[in-house]
């Protein structure tokens, strides 16, 4: 183990003080005078063509200016993957939220009361909101330009599936499903267009996930080079990998309008907006054939998963590579068989989600594997014991886990210890709850010994559920990340990576990396304000990549400037190349030397003596491979593993569940920032909580129905009992120190974990989340418009 | 959001009064303000078109909370964390305090008033049931006179009261209840801040084992916070326990049933609705 | 429009407003107060959170006419003299904020039950803040904070 100064320590925010006292700035806290505001005009409908726009009585009015697709000087569609997307849909209406044109002005409730008399002609189209049905050959195409609405096709074969069923001694097969989730950042979308003076181009703030997408998605539609394109990141209030898209088509809405009209735009979206438009996390119907022996060995297992993409590709095909990857969870079966697919529906869009393609299959997965260890009357943890990957798997894609720390077991057995996981489970399991009327009974009058008595009501349930999770972005983007290192001549020190913060805290993190390898203290770096005017570009802040790659990048700037510092102190104090010099405390020494300077002395001397101390660092990810046609290959660099142990109490006669505990055991290879870290961890437990519990956008015929906190509901301060998190750190070669990912395990499992611990409880396995209060009693759940169904 | 609406602040139960009674404005009585700040932002129907927003909350004469001889009186400009806080409804009200306190949150209950909370008759106002059971009164005034008017009868159908444009509910008289025995219950879909699914409210009085009097009242299954008259008759001198129990959980879901319809929520609400209520009569009702 | 006066943050404040707007409005746009923050609008997540009167309250369901001659604070107005309040240091050493957009809010929640209860229990502190969506934090840290704070 290294023996680190800081690394691993509590350490206060880099930028906490100015959140604590107010000060910080939002995209929405700022303005510019002479701003403008504006409104998205919208159609009432999935699908239609649209004929015709009719302006005439709003576009004499001085005081509105219109802007639509007419005003884009470059591309209208974009997109990261296909370019799919308008930024006006100007032609069709594929889904609710899309923007038909803007209005743009000084006065709001003017523009709202203007954006009503926009007079749209337009012709429904057949809504498309099953995505099976999108994929039989007569559906009609959401987008013409495709042969047809499939997004992406991912196989994965490995072994031979048929001998492999025909050879085992038992199969199941079960089907689950995952709704649409809605990231429920609490800052809502914001972004502002400055046009800067003479020849400049654009300067662009807002709650931005990915500046550097942004960029280019702007560029694209503005039509300009790269570098005319200034996107500055606001103080961001929460992403979970949502503000992408919607912000790059927000900003370049905003800046198509300030070029227009000449003067600084805001766009602000409401709630109901934002979960309007911004895109969601997919729904999944996942089909699983499992085939296992007596003994408990997996020998093969059939997966087909179909995602909802809804009305655009955006990530569809990066969030489903990663479900690929990792659907089989962390077991070496020897053989598998999987398909997912993702494909166009008249529903809100799906795109990146903290989680990115995992929570889902864990979900389907883990639940299955306790199934079977229930069929085969074995402990949960038996199951996974005797199939989870240890060094020198080989996984579903072919890739065999070496050269790290493959933890899975060991996460697992920390867990349970401090649950207490086994007698639980078995006491738990004893308990025969009789209870439940079924879902399409048309009596509802329970009948007499229905009825259950206070005492016998709420019972007590224990379940655990792991995973692997390949860490970055693995093989299907390019994993690079800069970083700039800038030691001024007191010793004090300008910091910034390229990959902007979410608000999980980066600029800590790379402070304290920085602030390791000089010896300094983490107070004496100042971290800059993201701008892509003075940073490379380092790909985004999505697949819990930044301490692993921007870290990487840190510690190469600040070993560059420390490699000058020595280099300067060896002549001037005359050392061999073999004299260590330790940087620690804010000084340099050599002990063999019995020398030492202060920090900030040193970087005096060295600067007059015209010693660089700035420096851009690069980390570039080890290479990987992937084979289409088969999904085999070395997908990721490396992987991270994790357990978690969920306690609940359901009340059989509500539906209720309530959730007592959970143990979350991760390895995230070396910790940076403690406190950051267990944030993490508490951070995802909850979103996890909710994505098992309560959180579900629904539709009616494409439209989302829960647009505000009143019905979409995430947990609150009440909601969840005590979380315990647990590092165990775990060797690896890449990242910084060893360090990898965190943010997105955390909330992967917890899920899964949850459904697990009700099963224990009341004996009932659940194939459809949320598990809420009908689902708990009726194993389905009620929409507004099953109306119809009943007696009366 | 802007609401070009004109504002007036009341400092006495008279200004009010006298603006309320200007029938060319459609003035609204703004209390605590959370429903209609809302719902004029929603551009809910319900508040649509309104001229004047009348401030009651600087009136002192609607403030506070006085015990009388047999009854309680809380002023139209009591909050629910006021009636938290109250000695005298912790003492005499608890079913009060049960359903105030599953109110909202924190900032909710710090604005919201009582009397708001069933001027608007949202079905899943949370203080009716309980206000249903201890058959609360109300006071209304206008420039006319006053009048008294029993709650249940104040409440016509979701969204509908039997006040005038001119008049204003100055208190609510809570009779006490002090040889009952009773308990409120909610179900929410989280623990807090969440809109009841059910809600049920319960009074009982007994006498050897047998039931002298109960009041049964529910909200958010019904279309409006409801008492069940047949019920409570059906239940009187009826030995207390399990079967009683039974039988009167599945009286009130076929009640509801056949006064609501099966809504599409009732595959659900019905099933729990009778178990609830068992089991809030065996809790409440010791045997 | 309207001259309102009231107690802002300690020290008396004149608005000339249509008395109808909320105060968020107000304290955000008219006043330039933007530590406060607006999530939904409807009184569910509490990042518009303010002390009325000592009481917490969300300042998008008050409107300015009704805080005439009340008294008012804001996340602005807890440190003093560019010193922290023991709270926010708390928070700063819990890890209580993360991307910090519900800390203002929550910090108001807080200070409010602090100074009616200076030693709550996590249940009373669970029920204070529960007006508060956070989705970052998990609510554990933030509760720490404040339960260190009353200690
Ligand atoms: S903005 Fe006021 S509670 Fe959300
Ligand atoms: S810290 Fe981000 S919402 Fe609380």
């Amino acid at each position: 183990m290294n023996n680190f100064n800081i690394v691993g320590k509590n350490v206060i925010r880099q930028d906490g003080l100015e959140k604590v006292t107010g000060e910080a700035k939002f995209a929405d806290d700022y303005s510019f005078p002479n701003q403008l505001y504006s409104m998205m005009v919208r159609l009432s409908v999935a699908h239609a063509n649209i004929k015709s726009i009719d302006y005439s009585s709003i576009e004499n009015d001085p005081e509105i200016i219109i802007i639509d697709s007419r005003d884009i000087p470059g591309a209208n569609y974009i997109g990261a993957i296909r370019q799919d997307q308008p930024i006006f849909a100007d032609q069709k209406i594929r889904t609710y939220g899309d923007v038909v044109c803007m209005l743009v002005g000084s006065d709001p409730e003017k523009l709202e009361l203007a954006g009503k008399q926009v007079k749209i002609n337009f012709e429904t189209l057949p809504t498309l909101t099953d995505p099976l049905k999108s994929l039989k050959k007569d559906a009609p195409l959401i987008h013409e330009q495709y042969k047809d609405n499939l997004i992406v096709h991912y196989p994965l074969r490995k072994g031979d599936i048929e001998k492999g069923f025909s050879e085992c001694d038992h199969i199941l097969e079960q089907t689950y499903t995952t709704p649409f989730i809605e990231h429920g950042y609490i800052e809502p979308e914001a972004v502002i267009a400055l046009l800067r003076e003479g020849n400049k181009g654009v300067h662009i703030i807002g709650s931005i996930q990915n500046p550097h997408t942004t960029q280019k998605v702007v560029a694209t539609v503005l039509g300009w080079p790269l570098a005319k394109v200034r996107i500055q990141q606001a103080e961001l209030g929460g992403s979970f990998g949502g503000k992408d898209d919607t912000m790059n088509i927000l900003s370049a809405r905003a800046a198509v309008a300030a070029l227009k009209t000449k003067r600084p735009v805001k766009i602000r979206y409401s709630r109901e907006e934002s979960i309007l438009e911004s895109y969601k996390r997919h729904p999944y119907t996942m089909h699983y054939k499992v085939g296992y022996n007596n003994d408990g060995k997996l020998i093969a297992m059939k997966i087909d998963i179909l995602a909802d993409g809804g009305a655009y590709a955006s990530m569809s095909p990066f969030v489903t590579w990663r479900t690929v990857v990792q659907a089989t969870g962390p077991y070496e079966i020897e053989n598998v068989w999987t398909d997912v697919r993702a494909v166009y529906t008249n529903n809100p869009y799906t795109g990146a989600m903290r989680g990115f393609g995992s929570p889902q299959p864990i979900f389907a997965q883990e639940s299955i594997m306790d199934e079977i260890a229930i069929r085969l009357d074995i402990s949960p943890d038996t199951v996974r014991r005797i199939n989870g990957f240890k060094t020198g798997s080989v996984t579903a894609s072919g890739q065999k886990l070496h050269d790290h720390d493959v933890n899975l077991i060991t996460v697992m057995d920390r867990a349970i210890q401090e649950s207490g996981f086994q007698e639980k489970w078995k006491l738990f399991k004893s308990q025969k709850p009789e209870f439940g009327i079924a879902p399409d009974r048309d009596d509802l009058i329970l009948k007499k010994d229905e009825f259950i008595d206070p005492d016998k009501t709420v019972y007590k349930g224990i379940g655990l559920a792991v995973s692997f999770r390949g860490s970055s972005l693995g093989a299907e983007g390019i994993d690079t990340a800069a970083a700039y290192l800038s030691v001024q001549a007191d010793g004090s020190a300008y910091l910034l990576c390229g990959l902007a913060e979410n608000g999980q805290g980066l600029r800590t993190t790379f402070s304290i990396i920085a602030a390791e390898v000089l010896g300094i203290s983490v107070d004496d770096i100042f971290y800059l304000d993201h701008d892509t005017s003075v940073i490379p570009d380092s790909g985004p802040t999505v697949a819990s990549r930044s301490t692993v790659m921007g870290g990487g990048a840190v510690k190469n700037a600040a070993e560059k400037v420390r490699t000058a510092l020595q280099k300067f102190l060896t002549e001037k104090w005359e050392l061999s190349e073999n004299d260590e010099l330790l940087f620690a405390g804010n000084k340099v020494s050599c002990k063999r030397k019995n020398k030492q300077i202060g920090f900030s002395e040193l970087c005096g001397l060295a600067r007059n003596k015209g010693v660089n101390l700035a420096a851009l660092g690069w980390y570039a990810g080890p290479q990987v491979d992937w084979e289409e046609e088969t999904g085999q290959g070395d997908a990721y660099f490396t992987y991270v593993y994790g357990c978690q142990v969920a306690e609940v109490s359901v009340n059989i006669s509500t539906g209720q569940v309530a959730i007592d505990r959970i143990v979350a055991v991760h390895d995230p290879g070396t910790v940076i920032n403690k406190v950051g870290a267990e944030g993490q961890v508490f951070g995802g437990v909850t979103q996890g909580a909710g994505y098992g519990l309560w959180e579900e956008i629904s539709t009616h015929q494409g439209m989302p129905r829960e647009l505000n906190f009143d019905e979409y509901l995430v947990p609150t301060s009440k909601d969840i009992g005590k979380i315990v998190p647990i590092f165990v750190q775990g060797k690896e070669k890449y990242g910084p120190w060893g360090a990898k990912s965190l943010g997105e395990p955390t909330l992967e499992l917890t899920a899964a974990a949850l459904a697990n611990a009700i099963r224990n409880a009341i004996g009932k396995r659940f194939y459809n989340l949320p598990l809420n209060l009908e689902e708990i009693i009726l194993q389905r759940k009620l929409r507004k418009e099953d109306l119809q169904r009943g007696s009366m | 959001m802007r609401t070009k609406v004109e504002f007036i602040r009341a400092e006495t139960i008279n200004q009010a009064l006298q603006l309320l009674a200007d029938n060319n404005k459609n003035t609204r009585i703004l209390a605590g303000g959370t429903d209609i700040i809302t719902g004029m932002r929603m551009k809910s129907k319900r508040f649509a078109n309104i001229d004047l927003l009348l401030d009651i909350n600087s009136i002192n004469d609607l403030k506070g909370i006085r015990l009388l001889e047999d009854s309680v009186t809380i002023g139209s400009n009591v909050t629910f964390s006021e009636i938290l806080e109250n000695k005298i409804i912790q003492d005499k009200l608890p079913l009060l305090i049960q359903s105030a306190s599953g109110i909202g949150n924190l900032q909710i209950r710090n604005r919201a008033t009582v009397v708001g909370n069933f001027v608007n008759n949202a079905p899943c106002a949370d203080s009716v049931p309980a206000l249903l059971v201890y058959n609360a009164k109300l006071r209304i005034e206008s420039l006319k006179g006053a009048r008294e008017i029993a709650l249940q009868d104040f409440l016509v159908k979701a969204y509908k009261t039997q006040i005038a444009p001119d008049e204003l509910v100055t208190d609510i008289q809570i009779p006490l209840a002090n040889d009952f025995c009773g308990t409120f219950y909610k179900l929410g879909r989280r623990q807090s801040v969440a809109i009841s699914r059910i809600s049920l409210a319960v009074l009982a009085k007994l006498s050897n084992h047998k039931i002298d009097e109960i009041r049964i009242a529910s909200g958010a299954v019904t279309p409006i916070g409801k008492r069940f008259d047949d019920l409570e008759e059906f239940a009187i001198g009826k030995n207390a326990g399990k079967e009683l129990f039974i039988e009167l959980a599945q009286k009130m879901a076929q009640q509801i049933l056949d006064v609501t319809g099966l809504r599409w929520s009732g595959f659900h609400k019905i099933p729990v609705l009778q178990q609830a209520l068992y089991q809030l009569l065996l809790t409440t009702i010791e045997l | 429009m309207k001259n309102i006066e009231f107690t802002l943050n300690g020290f008396p404040m004149l608005v000339y407003v249509d008395p109808s707007l909320r105060l968020l409005d107000v304290l955000r746009n008219t006043l330039g107060l933007t530590g406060t923050k607006e999530g939904c609008d409807i009184g569910e997540c509490g990042a518009c959170t303010v002390l009325l009167n000592g009481k917490a309250v969300n300042s998008c369901l008050v409107l300015i006419g009704q805080v005439e001659n009340q008294n008012v604070l804001t996340v602005e107005g807890l440190s003093s003299h560019g010193s922290l309040h023991p709270l926010q240091q708390k928070f700063l050493e819990y890890g209580a904020v993360q991307c910090g957009f519900c800390t203002p809010g929550m910090l108001l929640s807080a200070y409010a039950l602090l100074q009616e209860n200076p030693h709550p229990s996590e249940d009373e502190i669970k029920d204070a803040i529960a007006g508060n969506l956070c989705r970052c934090t998990g609510y554990k840290p933030i509760i720490d904070a404040i339960t260190a704070y009353s200690r």
